[in-house]
């Protein structure tokens, strides 16, 4: 690369009104955001991914255990994946006391996110309505709130007036088709600027060693011992990873793609209960600010949030046919909009401005697959449907834990792959299919 | 949205047909072992390439069938329909 | 600037003749039929039309058309209207966006003065101390949002969407668009045309060349003369999958908008090119306007652009602007020439009007600075057919590289060349359409062929045989020698993208996303090569090397009230809901399902089936009618118990599970003759079941000889409970022997109902009284309904609903599958393990069944809270002690009005299982309260005696 330094540097320059004053006086530019390195032939640590959730692998590896000899590869560029596709939502009013227990964390680490990190992620505190159509969600709604309140979790069931005092956009009269039974009320929810959540993880990791490499694709995993061809599978052990750019040697490897799970995890003789499947999202034109917080809706499949841009930003469910291609679909957006106007009659004359796609990794039971493998070396972080924007800091905290101490931490132990043989999965998929 | 080639109904919206996933061998029950049987109920290949998977037209003929789909262009391999010379070229 | 209204011009869209009047910020305009809101407001001498996002500069005219960032109003209650595509209409009250207090004295353009700090991603960097200010940052930084007020009441007048099917769909309607669609059409195909302007001719309609008009005027005469179906004013907005469109029709006669699907066998992508703004110190200034612009407002709308120009010209169309001004009496101050190398540095003046411009250290007074400096090539259609356009840098944009076969390019997106090259490639593509598109037919026939055999061979896939367009030489323009706007509906300079691409945001998608470029309405119409050029000069790469945004869908923005249409997701009813709503009935939705839910007071409802007689309309319990004489099979494979030796008349409960074991419905089947059986399923499950049926029967067992029939409408069913049903029944019934002896519990019988021939009921007992469950064909629902609420006026007779069938059910201790169970319920947790028969060869789940037997899993039971007042709410959580650990929930709760007390089930941890245990119930109002596990789920009459009366 030319033009632009590839200078290395001890301390990044903080971030503050009065550094961005100065600079602003002297015109200068800010320092590159994170390295540009060659890539080394050895690392500590390779996390595969340079997503939300691989970033904050890598950065906690540093921070939290001073591990800094660490990879983030990426086949793109840093959150070109579910990070920057995601609707950004966070929460932690989940159904079962693993999940509740485990978003909660990272609900604490995004509100710290800011000064831990020194940028500016916009953690917008906004609450977080889950709406209840029937009774049969509103008793689903009613489970989750009392989950909530033993945990410590602020959520509580509100009825269709305090909903409209919340939200007047919403019809809440007895009208629609889909009507407004009540909903589930979780004040700490809100959204997140995703990027600003991946960049920030990027330069506290370059600030302590860790190098983060773009365009840089994982082609194979290099195994040796296990019972499958070339050494891979279970009972062997990660000697190195091979990529476009060369190979590099390394004991560890966390597998911190969505989307590609699979396929990686392949490489390492590794066989995961997942499929993939493409999430669309879309947003609106901008208008003036008139939704003050998330509104879900499981019944209907869609979630709804306005960016302090005025846009709407709006996401579903899952498209149902699995598939790598992230084309997005007319029948989505026009699901969508039916859905919104049920909810919302009177923004029929916003206009959509831009839809697409990334791809989620559904597991049986709507939960991830988190830490060790049959493989030695070889750990995941995956599967994480469309959850996985939420749980980045406490994956990253968690995952980097077990990297360290080869243990497996206790907030991550409900989500083991070894579930899957012995049938114990997690509850959450009771909860619904739409959880933001 | 995808056209599915059923074979009975010839080529269809995606939305009149429901997915059934990829499709694969139930295991005999009476000797299964537990991880066989799990490996059926849960794992996948979920390839990035060629699968074969099942759909269901419940809006047309009502029947179950396997289709292969290339899975990254979603491109459908037609294989030719039974007793019926002209199929098989889509 | 000062723009004004030209006398006549000879290309002109007014009616003059019509006057319109308007209101501009409230003050009262006139403008003429055939007016844009733009280009009425311009004729009148305004030019500041809106305030940028960010920064609050006043804007003016850029493009006048569609795409201009600069002229999104509000209409009413219509918020970012394109007012330089939207037609005037009298009586339209058009106002000014994102301007405060108003557009001429806006507070907030002091951020310009900041506007060095505000640098882009500035946010990202402060507002972060003190941590509990951000809250209210956050606020001050949403009053910036920009775009125009929704008005919550506006109602949502939906209109229907219409479904083509064409050969052929051509996008755009210039001349290579509309040679493309005669002359598809002339080889047979039939062709929708779509023209996102409001008249078909593209470039020429704004050319005041008399051969440009006579060609126009030939173009639209074959088109009224052909078979070609014209949309104007409508914009392809996606291709997606397989050729499927999306088309918004924006001047539909009655819809606000009309969202058009069509699946196109070949799509023709023909939408011109996209003139590029330059970009240079102040080209965002009002005056500072594209020559597409600038021949637009005179040709079109008779506006007279300002009085004395700069042009700075690169290519013809910015000599034809220059020839346009000049005609119209527009001063040339100078020309400059980009194909000699000359620049344009700046544009100067006051904050609201450009006063002089810098080119070549010169400085030249004028009001006008018209730009033509190249174009984009909006490969958007292409971009979402999957080809990666690829960027040629001697002619300064993009072009495709390897669409598919079914999507062919032509005109400016295809090349360069004289109207005749451009007309004579756009026939050949219309020819090779049709071709292709007979191919496609074919094979779509062929894919049918049980239906209507197809004639002839598949027609070969005609090759690509076109002689290529031409590529006119561009210098490439992008940045002067000053930095300037990029993104102007996003207020992000090239200083910006620079100042980015050093903070290492330096590949497109990172500095997009950073500074936002191309992430506004405009979605990179007008600024995605110039965000492009500015992180390549920042890399000092090429523009090719950076790449390019990938063009997502929506081309143009439609509105949520064309994508929505109606809405069609019916309730249904069953054929007795007259009566229930004559006789006060209080509704649930259920479903798809609109059910009664009580008739006023459900625990009276359930003291009169329990003292005297009721009936509930359960017609939306899912029946299927299963004929063939491998019946026994299925349902040993479906249900976990044996069927092998149901006797005719005889009717069985079954629970099914998954493959996984988890309970996945439950019902009643009965066998009504040798060979044909009534299964039902709960009413959730229905669609669910009869799939999985299906499946079963389809994949796995193919050679089982079973026909399934879904009959869950094709009857009413009717559920007669109490100590007095029998008697009631007996009244209107004919042909069946209803004795406990001749028709005891569980069995089944085809009887006349009220003259009604071919019903079927069954003893059953949900409410764990003595009831029939009739079912009657559909037709008759109501007449049946009514005869019995007649025959049994002295009996007591009543409705009930569905309230006091759960109360009832309750109290017999029924879990209801969803609500009792969840997604990880085995089949043991239910307690009926006894129905799980372990010993058949084979069911569905019955290997995991087989190990759960093994396990001690959560168990539903029956609980009664220990003060038979309180009643838990559902969902209500069994917590060990006084601490918050969870052993189990409640999952259903009613008072019983029987009972007099309050009744529950739930699921608990298997230690707290047995009968006699006792619980912490934790309320949702935050008490704890002590319940015990009762010995059998029924907390009413756990033998039965009632039912089997």
């Amino acid at each position: 690369m030319t033009g632009i330094g590839r200078r290395l540097r001890r301390r990044p320059p903080k971030y503050s009104a009065a550094a961005l004053a100065w600079r602003g006086m002297r015109g200068d530019y800010w320092p590159r955001v994170w390295r540009d390195t060659e890539l080394k032939s050895s690392y500590d640590a390779v996390v595969v991914g340079g997503g939300v959730h691989g970033l904050a692998t890598a950065y906690y590896l540093a921070r939290n255990h001073g591990i800094t000899n660490v990879a983030v590869v990426d086949k793109a560029y840093l959150g070109s994946g579910a990070s920057g596709r995601n609707t950004a939502i966070v929460r932690a009013n989940y159904l079962t006391p693993e999940g509740v227990a485990f978003y909660d964390r990272s609900l604490q680490l995004y509100n710290s996110m800011a000064l831990d990190l020194n940028i500016n992620v916009m953690m917008s505190e906004r609450g977080h309505l889950t709406l209840a159509h029937n009774d049969s969600s509103l008793r689903t709604m009613n489970w989750r709130a009392e989950v909530n309140k033993l945990q410590g979790v602020n959520s509580s069931v509100i009825g269709p007036d305090e909903i409209k005092k919340i939200a007047p956009a919403l019809d809440t009269s007895s009208h629609p088709r889909y009507p407004i039974l009540g909903a589930l009320y979780h004040p700490p929810g809100g959204i997140v600027r995703h990027d600003a959540v991946v960049w920030g993880y990027a330069r506290a990791a370059d600030y302590m060693g860790v190098e983060m490499h773009q365009k840089t694709e994982v082609l194979d995993i290099l195994c040796e011992g296990g019972n499958g061809p070339d050494g891979k599978g279970p009972g062997g052990k990660v000697v190195g990873v091979r990529t476009n750019r060369g190979d590099i040697s390394t004991p560890v490897v966390v597998n911190c793609t969505a989307g590609w799970a699979g396929l990686i995890s392949a490489m390492a003789g590794v066989r995961l209960p997942i499929t993939t499947h493409p999430l669309q999202a879309a947003v609106t034109e901008p208008v003036k600010v008139f939704l003050p917080t998330v509104v879900v809706s499981g019944s209907l499949h869609v979630y709804i949030s306005q960016t302090d841009r005025g846009e709407l930003v709006f996401g579903a469910a899952v498209d149902p046919v699995a598939t790598y291609s992230i084309r997005g679909s007319l029948e989505f957006t026009e699901e969508l909009a039916g859905h919104v106007l049920e909810l919302m009659p009177g923004i029929s004359r916003m206009r959509l401005l831009r839809q697409w796609s990334g791809l989620c990794d559904m597991t049986p039971d709507y939960s991830p697959v988190m830490g060790f493998t049959p493989v030695d070396g070889f750990l995941v972080d995956v599967g994480w449907g469309t959850y996985g924007f939420k749980a980045a800091p406490v994956s990253g905290e968690q995952m980097a834990e077990a990297v360290a101490t080869g243990r497996t931490p206790k907030l991550i132990a409900p989500f083991a792959l070894s579930r899957f043989d012995s049938g114990e999965l997690v509850g959450e998929k009771g909860a619904a299919s739409v959880g933001h | 949205m995808l056209l599915v080639p059923c074979p009975n109904c010839g080529p269809r919206n995606s939305a009149d047909l429901r997915y059934g996933g990829e499709s694969h061998a139930r295991p005999d029950p009476a000797t299964a072992t537990p991880q066989q049987w799990r490996g059926y109920l849960y794992l996948r290949d979920n390839p990035a390439g060629w699968l074969r998977e099942t759909w269901y037209c419940r809006s047309g003929c009502r029947r179950w069938f396997t289709l292969e789909r290339n899975t990254a262009t979603n491109e459908f391999r037609t294989p030719p329909m039974p007793g019926d010379k002209r199929g098989g070229k889509a | 600037m000062t723009m004004s209204r030209l006398g006549p011009q000879p290309t002109e869209v007014l009616d003059r003749s019509t006057k319109l009047r308007f209101r501009w910020n409230g003050k009262r305009f006139d403008g003429f039929e055939g007016d844009t809101i733009a280009s009425a407001l311009a004729a009148a001498g305004e030019h500041v039309f809106s305030r940028s996002m960010k920064y609050h500069r006043p804007r003016g005219i850029l493009t006048a058309d569609y795409w201009d960032p600069n002229l999104m109003v509000q209409v009413g209650d219509d918020p970012n209207v394109r007012a330089g595509n939207r037609l005037l209409e009298a009586g339209m009250d058009v106002r000014a966006q994102n301007v405060w207090p108003s557009l001429h004295r806006d507070i907030k353009a002091a951020n310009s003065l900041f506007g060095r700090f505000l640098t882009a991603g500035f946010y990202y960097k402060t507002f972060m101390r003190p941590a509990w200010l951000w809250p209210t940052y956050e606020r001050v930084l949403a009053t910036f949002a920009p775009g125009g007020k929704i008005d919550l009441d506006t109602p949502h007048r939906y209109h229907d969407k219409r479904y083509t099917h064409p050969d052929v769909v051509v996008a755009g309607a210039g001349p290579a668009g509309i040679e493309a669609a005669l002359a598809a059409a002339a080889a047979g195909a039939r062709v929708l045309l779509v023209e996102h302007e409001h008249a078909v001719g593209g470039h020429l309609r704004y050319s005041s060349s008399d051969s440009d008009q006579a060609v126009l005027a030939e173009l639209r005469a074959a088109l009224d003369a052909s078979e070609v179906e014209v949309l104007t004013n409508s914009t392809v907005t996606g291709r997606y999958e397989d050729n499927w469109l999306g088309i918004v029709q924006r001047n539909h006669p009655i819809a606000v908008e009309r969202l058009i699907k069509a699946r196109a066998k070949v799509l023709v992508a023909a939408p011109g090119l996209i003139e590029r703004p330059y970009v240079f110190s102040g080209n965002d200034r009002p005056g500072v306007i594209t020559s597409g612009a600038a021949r637009r407002l005179i040709n079109l709308w008779g506006v007279k652009p300002g009085e004395r120009a700069v042009v700075f010209t690169a290519n013809s169309e910015g000599d034809a602007a220059a020839a346009d001004l000049d005609r119209v009496g527009v001063e040339i101050a100078a020309i400059i020439d980009g194909r000699e190398g000359k620049r344009v540095s700046s544009a100067q003046g006051s904050s609201r009007a450009l006063g002089a411009v810098v080119a070549g250290g010169n400085r030249i007074e004028a009001d006008l600075l018209v730009v033509a400096a190249g174009w984009t090539a909006p490969t958007s259609l292409l971009n979402m057919a999957g080809d990666r356009p690829v960027h040629d840098p001697a002619t300064a944009r993009f072009f495709p590289s390897d669409p598919p076969g079914n999507v062919l390019a032509t005109g400016g997106l295809a090349g360069d060349g004289t109207l005749d090259e451009l007309r004579a490639h756009g026939a050949a593509t219309g020819r090779l359409a049709a071709q292709r598109a007979a191919a496609v037919a074919h094979r779509l026939q062929a894919m049918t062929a049980r239906a209507r055999p197809v004639d002839g061979d598949e027609p070969a896939w005609a090759p690509d045989e076109r002689t290529p367009l031409g590529r006119d030489p561009h210098p490439e323009l992008y940045r002067s020698d000053t930095h300037g706007m990029v993104d102007f509906s996003e207020d992000v300079g090239s200083k910006d993208l620079v100042a980015a691409a050093h903070e290492g945001y330096d590949s497109v998608e990172l500095a997009k996303r950073y500074t936002t470029s191309t992430m506004g309405p405009s979605q990179g119409k007008l600024e995605t090569v110039n965000t492009v050029a500015a992180i390549a000069e920042a890399r000092g790469e090429t523009i090719a090397q950076v790449g390019t945004t990938v063009w997502r869908p929506p081309y143009a923005p439609l509105t949520l009230g064309a994508l929505a249409g109606r809405v069609f997701e019916p309730v249904r009813v069953s054929s007795i809901h007259p009566w229930h709503e004559a006789n006060g009935v209080s509704t649930i939705i259920a479903g798809q399902w609109m059910r009664p839910d009580h008739y006023g007071d459900p625990a009276a409802e359930v003291r009169n089936v329990r003292t005297n007689v009721g009936l509930i309309d359960v017609t939306p319990l899912g029946k299927l009618d299963l004929r063939g004489p491998d019946i026994p099979k299925l349902l040993n494979l479906l249900y976990t118990n044996k069927w092998s030796k149901l006797p005719v008349g005889k009717v069985r409960y079954g629970m099914m599970c998954a493959e996984d074991g988890v309970v996945l419905d439950d019902g009643v089947t009965g066998r009504l003759g040798e060979d044909h059986y009534l299964m039902t399923t709960t009413s959730s499950g229905a669609g669910g079941v009869w799939e999985w049926v299906e499946n079963w029967l389809q994949t796995e067992r193919p050679d089982w000889k079973v026909h399934v029939t879904p009959v869950t409408t094709a009857y009413v069913s009717i559920n007669v409970a109490g100590p007095k049903a029998r008697e009631l029944v007996g009244r209107v019934t004919e042909g069946v022997d209803l004795s406990p002896d001749a028709f005891p519990y569980m069995e089944v019988r085809l009887a006349t109902v009220a003259g009604v021939d071919g019903c079927f009921m069954w003893r059953i007992g949900f409410t764990g009284e003595l009831s029939f469950e009739i079912h009657a064909p559909s037709g008759h629902g109501l007449h049946v309904w009514e005869a019995l609420m007649d025959a049994g006026q002295d009996l007591g007779v009543g409705p009930f609903g569905l309230e006091g069938q759960r109360i009832m059910r309750l109290e017999k201790g029924h879990f209801i599958v969803g609500q009792d169970t969840d997604g990880l319920t085995l089949g043991p947790s239910t307690g009926l393990s006894p129905l799980i028969k372990l010993d058949k060869d084979d069911f569905a789940g019955m290997p995991e069944l087989a190990w759960a037997a093994d396990r001690s899993l959560p168990m539903i039971v029956a609980i009664q809270p220990d003060d038979p007042n309180v009643v838990p709410d559902e969902a209500s959580q069994i917590v060990r002690g006084n601490t918050n650990e969870i052993l189990g929930r409640i999952t259903s709760a009613r008072m019983s009005p029987t009972l007099g007390r309050s009744i529950c089930l739930g699921q608990v941890e298997p230690e707290l299982a047995a009968g006699g245990t006792k619980v912490t119930v934790l309320l949702t109002s935050g008490e704890r309260v002590s319940a015990t596990v009762m010995d059998h789920h029924a907390h009413f009459d756990p033998a039965g005696e009632r039912l089997r009366g």
